[in-house]
């Protein structure tokens, strides 16, 4: 009988933070309890990334030797460019990225932001940035990588940190087009499986490896950023579209800096009060 | 006193879990070590602490993840009734009724967070969840009870001798 009650009041008290949590009401005590154990998150993802990178290595064993042949070549390499580069040693390595990606997109403003968690989640592709509403970001503000292709949406913004929903999430849409040959679509996230365009026209010329950037339809996307490659295209004749699988361009699954697009208002934001 | 070895060691497993658990994927599904820490608690020592725990652990972790606070405690409760079965006696071994509700708290859990989820208005891939999420987290989960279990059972076989002692002396 005492389970029973103690089931129930634990429910009961499940259902009614949940609801606050939907409210906001508990966005301070979240951002209080991400200030606290942020860094400690930050330094146990460090210590872990390094190891999973080695059960990675160990499970490819076959081709390891000849991965470490490269890297060893890599690291020659990288050890060369190193010493050309100490000269630039003021610019941070974000900072550089930022400008590469602002020369391409000179009209617009962005914020450096640094990946600090992953969601656990088996069901959600989020991650978490260290920059929120008091650094200027909001809901609905779109996150891109630093190598300027598109990464998500700001799906919730705290304080301090911000939540991002990344492409590849079920709950992510994104309007899009396939460059070459200019046929609009819908970019959708899958679970797992990375991205999915629909809604392509029977008659539309998609081939593998065609680029596919957003279309800046609806407005909630700037227009011409990079998401994707076109991995294939499926459909039968007698269907009325046809879909695509998208390999994204951005490595989502290893992100470490992003960059906050905060001078694009997306359509969304527009209809805040 | 033993909430104060058992709250710390939950809450380190809730932070290992949304630090270090998503760099780990086997078939795509992330393991959910608090899962089986609750699970193997209640099926070795009964559920009665880890029903003081779970709202708390929960809680804390659904404040360092972007999951609506409160729907990890949800997900969790299961764990407290599927704990009935170690009164059952059903195996000689109490391990491997142990892995098997693991699992079936595993499978819970993610059914209870969709429902949730699906409440709340978020796109949850129902169709694909079996085989994409479903069965390779409880599948993870229940290779990870060993983890869990072994050094659970061999503390609590060294406490319950040191009260028997006690009893003798």
């Amino acid at each position: 009988m005492r389970t029973i009650v103690w089931l129930l009041a634990a429910a009961f008290l499940a259902l009614l933070t949940i609801v606050l949590s939907q409210k906001g009401a508990l966005d301070p005590l979240r951002n209080l309890a991400l200030t606290v154990v942020s860094p400690l998150e930050r330094g146990v993802g460090n210590a872990a990334e390094p190891v999973a990178d080695l059960l990675d290595r160990v499970a490819e064993r076959q081709d390891l030797e000849e991965e470490n042949r490269q890297l060893r070549q890599q690291i020659e390499e990288l050890r060369a460019e190193i010493a050309g580069l100490r000269e630039q040693q003021a610019l941070s390595q974000g900072l550089q990225e930022l400008l590469a990606v602002q020369e391409g997109r000179p009209d617009d403003r962005f914020l450096i932001a640094r990946v600090i968690a992953k969601d656990p989640s088996n069901l959600k592709e989020r991650i978490a940035i260290d920059r929120g509403r008091d650094d200027g970001v909001a809901e609905g503000m779109v996150v891109m990588s630093a190598g300027n292709s598109l990464v998500g949406v700001v799906s919730s913004a705290l304080d301090d940190f911000a939540w991002v929903t990344l492409i590849t999430d079920p709950n992510s849409s994104v309007n899009a087009m396939v460059m070459e040959s200019r046929t609009q679509g819908i970019i959708s996230g899958t679970l797992h499986d990375g991205l999915r365009m629909e809604l392509l026209p029977q008659e539309a010329e998609v081939q593998p490896g065609s680029t596919v950037a957003t279309s800046g339809l609806g407005g909630n996307f700037p227009d011409a950023l990079l998401i994707g490659e076109v991995v294939s295209v499926q459909g039968s004749p007698q269907d009325i579209f046809k879909k695509a699988e998208v390999e994204p361009t951005a490595n989502l699954s290893r992100l470490e800096n992003v960059l906050v697009l905060t001078s694009f208002q997306p359509a969304r934001l527009d209809h805040t009060p | 006193m033993r909430y104060l070895f058992l709250g710390p060691l939950a809450m380190t497993v809730a932070l290992l879990q949304v630090a270090a658990a998503p760099y780990f994927p086997l078939m795509d599904a992330t393991a959910n070590p608090l899962l089986v820490l609750l699970m193997c608690w209640a099926m070795v020592r009964g559920p009665r602490e880890t029903m003081v725990l779970i709202p708390l652990v929960a809680m804390f972790k659904d404040l360092i993840t972007n999951d609506p606070v409160g729907v990890s405690v949800l997900a969790l409760l299961p764990v407290v009734p599927l704990a009935a079965v170690r009164e059952r006696h059903l195996t000689q071994s109490e391990f491997v009724p142990t892995v098997v509700v693991v699992a079936v708290a595993s499978l819970c859990y993610h059914l209870v967070y969709m429902v949730v989820l699906t409440s709340l208005g978020e796109d949850v891939p129902w169709l694909q969840s079996p085989r994409g999420v479903l069965l390779p987290a409880a599948l993870l989960d229940a290779v990870l009870t060993p983890l869990f279990y072994l050094p659970l059972r061999w503390v609590t076989t060294l406490e319950e001798s040191r009260a028997r002692l006690r009893v003798v002396g």
